[in-house]
């Protein structure tokens, strides 16, 4: 029963995401397709934190290899060498799949920590070395190249481009839910969960990782190819350290311990990066903001919170569940919104825009406009009502979340503590 | 001659800077098995609280009061963050520090902008201390080596020599047991992690003066910082001050070096060919000198995997 419905949802999902995109203008085409990019470096990235427990702060680097792979061969065909386009993503899988041997059979001689640490400065050995090579990685501008027609399609719209990439998603995510049910990555499960004792049943566990490591770069690298069929070009700072801190954000704010969590958060971020990139300077921040609330206070992401009230919904009284989240969402909002203003007031304070206009008022305080209105540096209400903002909203969200968790408490469950720790693979 | 002994110089002075802020980063580590991924943010941000306050207090003040701030945030960290994730495993923790690494970058360009900033040593401290094949060797350098050289001794002091450093040793050892005895352990761990945030804040305090002070200093020092305790093997202050030092001097040698593959190959007479091929052959190790390191880590974890002084996995 449950199977069906499953089956059912993805289907209708599947349909919207056929469906809708031809009405869409260009801009929000553009970010399905980072978005469907996103989801699957995401899936990717969590096979090997999610089910190998390996958790890899270096996975720009093969994102990197598979967007160059990408582009070279396009190159190729460009000079008339016979290879259908649609089939160059296998370029970057082909890459991502021998630089992830190569990579991970140095990464997985430690684990734990030293893990986490030798993917980092893997993945700052291609960021330094890539400039150097003009040959392959086109210097600092890095190399750029077209999109060539095959059998009639021209690749020339987005809306191509967009069911390229949805294809090979698809393709990929299903590929790598099924090589979850193999007996291969139940050993994989087995691996995070006590490799003593997989090593003792006889399996040389150092290849099972390898393994493992190079299954996930392969499909890392499918994901940076079909990156490099959108945008037609690439240049090193791909491989550098804030496109691997992106993956790691993404993933654990959707969920890691939930298989289609990294979409979730892979799509959350992608989107408001989307719409909001253009508005503020600070989006970095309120990502980094983001991540550590999630840590601190939902361990498990918004796919393990979904997960668990999904699980347990015949057992939830809504009618008073409901309230409660309710008010814990003012009280998010009322925080959101102090913490914006305050650091969207300190950008406006501290940029060079406002030391411009400081000058020219002769070393005082000039009001600056933010949020369509102006306010004044010295002024008291300026920072009282951020402040008002930060404490009305924590008293709310202290309280309710008191309720909440004493709620879950009468349930003999709650959703913070349900999250399983996701052990390092061992000791460190 | 004069190319090795000055290599040298600059190799140990370096090697010293890394170490000031690996040791407080293997000594959490050793201590309470978190891997504080924002340990190199808190060097950065010793960097840019120093230069804040010595742009009104001056330059010594600076240098004092950096460290004690940032000795007290990562005492609120220890006290008031990680507790929460702790029982979620040590990956949780790792990530954490990670997001707060993130934070204080983004934090660092909220606040004085994505440009190095411009924070210089006084001029008194501008001579050379002496001069060596008529180049002038700057002092500052010989400071930098010379504060980390007395924090080593006095860490070590502290840890071998006083009833302090048993307690602590004790705490890293057996918690449980020290615990037991009356110590209290919480109280110690809060301090060694403010401890060793303090010593990467002096760190960052003196070398931004002298190094570029700008909002990827924290990454930049913090992946060879990460290959330094990969080499020296975590939890081993006398692993880290060795592998701090091999990669100062490697990194510092290789920058005057024009060798390249091309040749290494011309050696056994194969020079034209492996200059005909280009890449990779034809590449300069000088201009490959930020590579060394993660070259160098490669080849312990083939001959070495726990690190040249770690114990085995």
């Amino acid at each position: 029963m449950a199977a069906i419905r499953n089956t059912l949802l993805l289907a209708a999902l599947l349909a919207l995401l056929i469906a809708v995109p031809p009405f869409l203008g260009l801009g929000w085409q553009n970010a399905l397709v980072n978005i469907l990019i996103a989801s699957l470096f995401a899936l990717a990235f969590n096979l090997l934190i999610g089910q190998a427990g390996l958790l890899s702060f270096g996975h720009a680097a093969y994102f990197g290899i598979g967007a160059f792979a990408a582009l070279h061969l396009m190159i190729a065909i460009e000079d008339g060498f016979p290879f259908p386009t649609p089939l160059v993503p296998l370029a970057g899988a082909v890459a991502g799949l021998l630089i992830g041997l190569i990579a991970g059979y140095f990464a997985t001689m430690r684990s734990g920590v030293y893990f986490a640490l030798v993917t980092l400065a893997i993945a700052e050995l291609f960021h330094s070395l890539a400039p150097r090579l003009e040959a392959v990685f086109g210097g600092e501008s890095g190399i750029s190249t077209m999109r060539m027609p095959w059998s009639g399609i021209t690749f020339g719209s987005m809306l191509e481009i967009y069911y390229l990439t949805l294809a090979w998603v698809l393709i990929c995510g299903l590929g790598l839910w099924a090589y979850t049910r193999t007996p291969f990555g139940r050993l994989t499960l087995a691996l995070r969960d006590n490799e003593q004792r997989v090593r003792f049943l006889g399996y040389s566990t150092h290849s099972v990782k390898v393994i493992v490591f190079a299954v996930s770069t392969m499909l890392t690298g499918v994901a940076g190819s079909l990156q490099a069929i959108s945008n037609e070009t690439a240049n090193y700072s791909l491989f550098a350290s804030d496109v691997s801190a992106q993956v790691v954000l993404q993933t654990f704010v959707g969920g890691s311990t939930v298989f289609f969590g990294p979409v979730i958060g892979a799509a959350i971020f992608t989107l408001f990066s989307f719409l909001v990139s253009d508005l503020t300077r600070s989006w970095v921040l309120y990502q980094g903001l983001i991540f550590v609330l999630v840590m601190l206070y939902a361990p498990s992401g918004i796919g393990g919170v979904l997960q668990h009230h999904l699980r347990t919904r015949r057992q939830l009284d809504w009618r008073s569940l409901s309230g409660l989240y309710l008010l814990a969402l003012v009280g998010g909002v009322l925080i959101t919104a102090g913490a914006v203003f305050l650091t969207e007031t300190v950008a406006v304070l501290f940029g060079e825009e406002y030391a411009v206009a400081r000058r020219n008022a002769g070393g005082g305080l000039p009001d600056y406009q933010l949020f369509g209105a102006s306010w004044n540096p010295a002024g008291i209400l300026t920072w009282l009502l951020p402040l008002v903002l930060l404490a009305g909203g924590g008293a709310i969200t202290v309280s309710t979340r008191r309720h909440i968790s004493a709620f879950w408490n009468s349930k003999g469950q709650s959703p913070d503590t349900s999250a399983k720790p996701i052990s390092l693979g061992g000791a460190a | 001659m004069e190319f090795a002994i000055i290599s040298t110089l600059n190799g140990v002075t370096y090697g010293l800077l890394l170490f000031m802020v690996s040791a407080g980063l293997t000594l959490i580590f050793g201590m309470m098995g978190v891997l504080n991924f924002a340990h190199a943010s808190f060097y950065m941000l010793g960097a840019y609280i120093a230069y804040a306050v010595s742009s009104i207090f001056g330059f010594w003040v600076g240098i004092a009061v950096a460290p004690i701030i940032v000795g007290l945030i990562g005492m609120a960290v220890e006290r008031f963050l990680l507790p929460r994730v702790h029982a979620h495993g040590h990956a949780h923790e790792l990530l954490l520090t990670f997001g707060l690494a993130l934070i204080i970058e983004e934090l660092i360009k909220l606040f004085f902008g994505d440009f190095p900033v411009n924070y210089q040593m006084p001029g008194g401290m501008r001579f050379s201390a002496f001069s060596i094949f008529g180049a002038d060797y700057p002092f500052y350098r010989i400071f930098i080596g010379g504060v980390a050289a007395v924090m080593f001794t006095a860490l070590w002091v502290l840890l071998t020599r006083t009833r302090t450093g048993i307690v602590v040793r004790a705490a890293e050892r057996l918690p449980a047991m020290a615990e037991a005895l009356g110590h209290n352990i919480p109280m110690v761990f809060m301090f060694v992690f403010g401890t060793g945030a303090a010593l990467a804040g002096l760190a960052g305090a003196v070398a931004g003066a002298f190094y570029p002070t700008n909002p990827n200093m924290g990454i930049e020092l913090g992946v060879i910082v990460f290959v330094v305790v990969v080499v020296g093997g975590l939890g081993s202050l006398k692993g880290s001050l060795v592998a701090s030092l091999l990669i100062g001097l490697f990194s510092s040698f290789a920058v005057g070096l024009d060798w390249s593959l091309a040749s290494l190959m011309g050696l056994v007479g194969l020079g034209d060919w492996a200059r005909s091929l280009g890449g990779l052959m034809t590449l300069k190790l000088s201009s490959i000198s930020a590579t060394i390191p993660f070259a160098l880590m490669l080849i312990v974890l083939l001959v070495r995997p726990a690190g040249l002084m770690g114990e085995r996995n």
